[in-house]
C-alpha cells in the first residue's frame, strides 16, 4: 500500500486542471478578462515609466555624465521646442523591440550593483565600449529611432544648406544610415574615436 | 641697499614667471583642440593635410603664416557664421563652433592656434 501523498506542486496542478463546479464559465471568463486588462495595463504602465527622462537620470551614472552633455545639444533645447528624451533615441517604439531592449537593459542593473561606471573616471574608461554597443544597435536597425522623426524625403533643398543636403542625398543613394555619419550628436564622443576620412 | 637687492630678486622672479606664463599661454593643447574639432564635425569638411569641401588645415596655416591678424581672423570665421566659399564656387554660412560651456573663447582660441600650428 502506497501511503505517500502527492507533492505540493502536483496538488496545485491537480486543482488547476479540475473543472470548477462552483463558478460559471461566464464568471471565470469575466474575471480572466478583467485580470488580463489589469495585468497588461500595469505591465505597460510600468514599462513606460522606465522610458521617462526622470527614470533615466535617476541614477548619478547617467545624471552626472551623458545627461549633462545632452542638455547642451539641440535635442534637448532648440528653436521650436521639440525635445527628444533619452528613450526617443535609445528605446525602440514598437512593443516587441521595446521589450527586447528592456530585457537586455536589465543587465544594467548588474552594472549598477557592481559599480562598473560609478565614477566619472570609470565611465570615461568605458565610454568607447558603451557607445560602440549603442552605435552597433542603431546601425543594425537602420537608425530607426532617428528616422522616427527625420527622413531623407522630408529634407528640403531650399531650407537645408546645400552641402549637407548634397551629403544627405548621397548617403541616401549609398544606402547609408543616420548613425554612420552622426555619432556623438547628443553626447561627447569617446576620446578613442577617430573620424573616418571620407 | 637691502631694498634694492630684494627688488632685483623680485624683478627676476617676475620676469621668470611672466616668461613661464607667456609660454603656457602660447602652448596649444592639441588633444583639446582635436576633441573640439571632432565634436563640432569640423573634420567632415576639413582634414589636416587634405582638401575636402573645406581647405586642409595645413593650407590654412600656410595662408595665414606671419600675419598678425591670423588668430582673430579665424576666430571670426568660425564664430560669426560668415560665408565660406566651396570648391564648386557656391557660398554657404560656415558652421559656428560650439563649446561646452557655451562660447568659451579660450577653447576657440586654442582650436584656432592648433589649426595655425599645422
Amino acid at each position: 500500500m502506497d501511503n505517500s501523498k502527492p507533492g505540493r506542486l502536483k496538488r496545485i496542478w491537480a486543482i488547476l486542471k479540475t473543472p470548477s463546479a462552483k463558478y460559471s464559465l461566464l464568471a471565470l471568463l469575466s474575471v480572466g478578462f478583467v485580470s488580463g486588462i489589469l495585468f497588461w495595463g500595469a505591465f505597460n504602465t510600468g514599462m513606460e515609466a522606465t522610458n521617462t527622462m526622470e527614470f533615466c537620470t535617476g541614477c548619478h551614472e547617467m545624471r552626472d555624465t551623458v545627461y549633462q552633455e545632452y542638455k547642451e545639444t539641440i535635442h534637448y533645447s532648440n528653436r521650436t521646442g521639440v525635445r527628444a528624451v533619452c528613450s526617443d533615441c535609445h528605446v525602440p517604439k514598437d512593443w516587441t523591440h521595446k521589450l527586447i531592449r528592456k530585457t537586455k537593459a536589465s543587465m544594467e542593473i548588474w552594472g549598477k550593483l557592481t559599480g562598473s561606471i560609478d565614477t566619472k573616471e570609470k565611465f570615461e574608461a568605458k565610454r568607447m565600449e558603451l557607445a560602440g554597443h549603442e552605435w552597433e544597435r542603431m546601425k543594425a536597425r537602420d537608425s530607426i529611432e532617428c528616422r522616427n522623426c527625420h527622413s531623407f524625403d522630408a529634407m528640403s533643398p531650399e531650407l537645408q544648406k546645400q552641402t549637407p543636403y548634397k551629403k544627405h542625398m548621397k548617403a541616401k543613394a549609398d544606402g547609408k544610415s543616420c548613425i554612420d555619419c552622426h555619432k556623438g550628436i547628443a553626447h561627447q564622443l569617446p576620446k578613442e574615436y577617430v573620424e573616418p576620412d571620407e | 641697499m637691502r631694498i634694492s637687492k630684494l627688488s632685483g630678486s623680485t624683478a627676476i622672479a617676475v620676469a621668470i614667471l611672466a616668461a613661464t606664463l607667456s609660454t603656457a599661454a602660447r602652448a596649444v593643447d592639441d588633444d583639446a583642440a582635436k576633441k573640439l574639432a571632432q565634436q563640432n564635425n569640423c573634420l567632415k569638411c576639413h582634414s589636416v593635410d587634405k582638401d575636402k569641401d573645406g581647405p586642409a588645415f595645413k593650407k590654412v596655416a600656410q595662408k595665414y603664416k606671419g600675419k598678425a591678424d591670423a588668430e582673430s581672423r579665424l576666430m571670426t570665421h568660425i564664430m560669426s557664421g560668415e560665408k565660406a566659399k566651396f570648391p564648386d564656387g557656391h557660398e554657404e554660412e560656415h558652421k559656428i563652433v560650439k563649446t561646452s560651456p557655451a562660447k568659451d573663447m579660450a577653447q576657440i582660441k586654442n582650436l584656432v592656434q592648433w589649426v595655425l600650428a599645422q
